[in-house]
């Protein structure tokens, strides 16, 4: 048990948890929800100020729950102000939708030059195929292409992570259009089911703080979110 | 004479490689010095272009076609400043380390590094701890930078450090790291020498690490 049991629940997520936060998060548990732009881990700064904008409006000490990773340091820096804040304790999303940090590692391991494809990604429009098509009306076809070399040239593999069979089969025909796109660099298709059981146990130490182990972070009022804390 | 500096600087900042290109053999038929051109134009521009990414003024399309216009000026620029006789400052061995395919940091801060006068040797990306060893051993550099994208892939840095310890070869050269995750106070933590946080920075602390700053 700790000093958090008891506050009112507010949850700050990114955008890509929320169809699973919307599925797992019982109704009226938390008081207020907010999903912010996928766009925003692009400038981690903005990220921060973004977040902490959030936290700084709420009034009353709460339990913060926010639905994301260290996100290229994005969280670096949140202060806790008057409130508890749960963080899940991983690098970035991936390893939230893959299930567990190990999971992460393990894909990360087997093939470090992985571009993940979610759901979310999808819908937002941020993979190499849109931001070609973004960049190519600026720069013109052969600077827009050297652009895109420049980045994903050493890339191996598009990995698309689907929480279930429905999303596999409704996202596959876009998300093989983009790893068409990827095949210019020699990166092979596949496709991974994810879990939502890091969003589940997140959801669940919402409700019991207590329960909280080395995958969540939990951050007392007053304090600081730092860049070692999440590393394991 | 300030206003070509200003020109170029704005060429590299606007990222028009044909322009920077223009803009440097016109200097340099005014008579100044590749190192005038290079300090006073090329980098200014860059250090810009740093500021301005990290506050989320400019993209990373942006940012490349910024480095590519300094590279078009570096083309020209490269030879004569071997030849004016600026004095070579030593080698620096450069990499990203293992798991991390990213490098185009890497390749920015290598070519800052060069303007300044270093000789670089470049190992690559994914280069894991034997490779760094390895070129240590063949190329004797004075500093070694390692660089990181990821905040998954910068406890690598650690590791290789740890490994080039147990080489035996950590006195003989000075560390550096930097890329997009890396901060002064994990530079600290994981016992590197010096820490960049933009390309022109990195190569600001090569120069302090081989006392040349």
């Amino acid at each position: 048990m700790t000093s958090a049991q008891g506050l009112p629940l507010v949850v700050i997520a990114c955008q890509v948890f929320q169809s699973l936060i919307e599925t797992y998060l019982p109704e009226g548990m938390a008081k207020l929800v907010t999903f912010k732009d996928y766009g925003l881990h692009r400038v981690p700064d903005k990220l921060t100020w973004s977040i902490q904008a959030e936290i700084d409006s709420i009034k009353d000490p709460s339990l913060i729950m926010l639905g994301y990773g260290l996100c290229g340091n994005g969280l670096k820096g949140i202060k806790s102000r008057a409130h508890t804040l749960l963080i899940p304790r991983t690098d970035d999303c991936i390893a939230i939708l893959l299930g567990s940090y190990k999971k992460y590692m393990q894909e990360f391991d087997a093939t470090p030059g992985t571009y993940y494809l979610t759901k979310g990604w999808l819908e937002s429009g941020s993979n190499p195929l849109q931001e070609y098509q973004e960049i190519v009306a600026k720069y013109g076809e052969k600077d827009a292409t050297w652009i895109m070399d420049q980045q994903y040239q050493h890339y191996e593999r598009v990995a698309f992570v689907a929480h279930n069979q429905e999303d596999l089969e409704k996202y596959r025909p876009k998300a093989m259009e983009v790893a068409e796109y990827c095949k210019r660099w020699g990166m092979r298709y596949e496709e991974i089911l994810g879990s939502d059981i890091y969003i589940r146990r997140l959801i669940e130490i919402a409700s019991s703080p207590g329960k909280s182990d080395a995958d969540f972070l939990v951050i007392p009022p007053g304090s600081e979110v730092t860049q070692d804390m999440f590393m394991r | 004479m300030s206003e070509i500096f200003e020109k170029l600087s704005t060429a590299v900042l606007e990222g028009d490689a044909e322009k920077t290109h223009k803009l440097v053999e016109r200097g340099l038929k005014q008579g100044l010095s590749p190192k005038e051109i290079l300090d006073n134009g090329l980098i200014v521009g860059m250090d810009e272009v740093g500021a301005r990414f990290k506050r989320g003024d400019m993209f990373v399309p942006e940012v490349l076609m910024s480095a590519d216009s300094m590279a078009a000026g570096m083309e020209i620029l490269r030879p004569l400043l071997i030849e004016s006789g600026v004095k070579m400052l030593g080698k620096v061995l450069m990499g990203t380390v293992k798991g991390d395919l990213h490098d185009i940091g890497k390749n920015l801060v290598s070519m800052m590094c060069e303007g300044a006068g270093f000789e670089i040797i470049d190992i690559g990306f994914n280069a894991g701890p034997e490779k760094f060893i390895d070129a240590i051993k063949q190329h004797q550099p004075q500093v070694v930078g390692m660089s990181a994208m990821l905040t998954t892939t910068m406890r690598a840095m650690g590791q290789t450090i740890k490994a080039i310890e147990e080489a035996g070869l950590r006195d003989q050269i000075k560390i550096m790291v930097g890329g997009a995750p890396v901060d002064r106070d994990f530079a600290n933590a994981i016992g590197a020498d010096g820490y960049g946080s933009n390309a022109p920075s990195g190569a600001d602390t090569a120069k302090q690490l081989v006392g040349a700053a």
